[in-house]
């Protein structure tokens, strides 16, 4: 796994202490690792991580839906 | 699922005593009477002076999000009045954003079944959260250009009963009520602030403690017809932690790496996390939070694990 993805693994354990492994696809929201509430700090996270604000209106959900899909998108050098 | 009335409590699904009914009635009654009483027009009420100097307090340095914590000691005096005007930016942006996402739940349920009682004091309701919307917006826009954006996205999500989106819906804006409550009545008593921000807290103020009699009220019978209809131990933790980390995520929103940075302050994010682990801050969000906590203990949604 990507050295990038780590701090927004990190915050998902933080979050989900039963979880152990992440899968890369494992759905993050179906699996309700993430939710409405716990969203505005993942956002956050992801911002700072990336170094940008992301504009909610505009976004896909589905971009956020795996650890892949979250590399793809935001992550990629 | 059918919807509890909170018209007819002795003919609905929960089965409520007729008592009920009148006492919500005469709440009601008495709320819309004040609500004419109070009536004001928005538009003309304020004096909107052209601007309100920087080099004043927007915010009480009381409520600011790193009050109590070493970075009132840290922070120079210029950078403090920073802080504090971007976080009143940010706490009136939040009312923005909150306003319509409660005009958008109590809308779809004035005049539909379940809602016959309530409904004509939703329409004082609404108009007044509109008006409050107006005024919380035209401040941002008049004095800082801007309104913070909405940072909440709804994920898709197993969608509940439609009698326990009903109570959570109005206990949200209970929550939401208080909490914002807290800081009007706090800067609207606040010699300090510039005239404009006394008074747009205390014309809110005003206003919602006429909606918050009400929602505590509403929240109380909802949750007893959900109660009465046998709500499973479940769902009911279901509901208890949800609130607990609605309550939480509303507190968080105050710690704004946006904010921050607008503030001239680095690395928001880390900064934020800091100050939410800090007991200083956890203290300040019992107090602010004391209220809510207290009803929803008192009707039962919390309880000793809580």
């Amino acid at each position: 796994m990507d050295d990038a993805i780590k701090p927004v693994v990190d915050w998902l354990r933080e979050r989900n202490p039963t979880v152990e492994e992440i899968p890369e696809d494992l759905d993050l929201i179906e699996n309700r690792l993430i939710d409405s509430l716990a969203f505005m700090e993942f956002i956050l996270l992801l911002e700072d991580v990336i170094g940008r604000e992301l504009h909610l209106d505009q976004i896909d959900v589905d971009q956020f839906r795996t650890l892949r899909s979250l590399t793809d998108h935001f992550l990629k050098r | 699922m059918p919807m509890p009335s909170v018209n007819t409590p002795s003919t609905g699904p929960a089965g409520t005593t007729a008592g009920d009914d009148t006492e919500f009635r005469t709440l009601l009654d008495r709320l819309s009477d004040k609500a004419t009483a109070d009536y004001y027009n928005p538009f003309t009420t304020f004096d909107w002076p052209p601007t309100i100097p920087a080099d004043g307090l927007w915010m009480s340095p009381e409520l600011l999000s790193v009050h109590g914590t070493g970075l009132m000691d840290e922070l120079s005096p210029a950078q403090l009045q920073a802080l504090g005007r971007w976080e009143s930016v940010n706490f009136y942006s939040l009312n923005v954003h909150g306003i319509r996402e409660l005009l958008i739940e109590v809308t779809r349920r004035i005049h539909t079944t379940g809602f016959e009682l309530p409904s004509e004091f939703f329409h004082h309701f609404i108009g007044e959260e509109n008006d409050h919307m107006w005024f919380f917006a035209t401040f941002c826009l008049k004095y800082a250009d801007k309104i913070y954006p909405d940072r909440t996205v709804k994920l898709p999500e197993a969608p509940r009963a439609q009698d326990v989106e009903n109570f959570l819906v109005f206990a949200r804006i209970l929550i939401f009520e208080q909490i914002v409550d807290h800081y009007n009545v706090h800067l609207a008593a606040d010699q300090r602030l510039h005239p404009t921000v006394r008074h747009i807290n205390r014309l809110h103020h005003q206003d919602e403690s006429r909606h918050i009699a009400f929602g505590c009220r509403l929240v109380q019978l909802l949750w007893e017809r959900l109660l009465d209809r046998g709500l499973n131990e479940a769902d009911r933790l279901d509901l208890r932690d949800y609130l607990g980390r609605y309550l939480t995520t509303s507190m968080e929103s105050f710690y704004s790496p946006a904010v921050y940075r607008d503030a001239g302050l680095t690395d928001g994010f880390a900064l934020r996390r800091r100050l939410l682990a800090h007991p200083a801050r956890q203290a300040a969000h019992a107090k602010v939070l004391h209220k809510t906590t207290d009803f929803l203990h008192r009707i039962g949604v919390f309880d000793a694990r809580h």
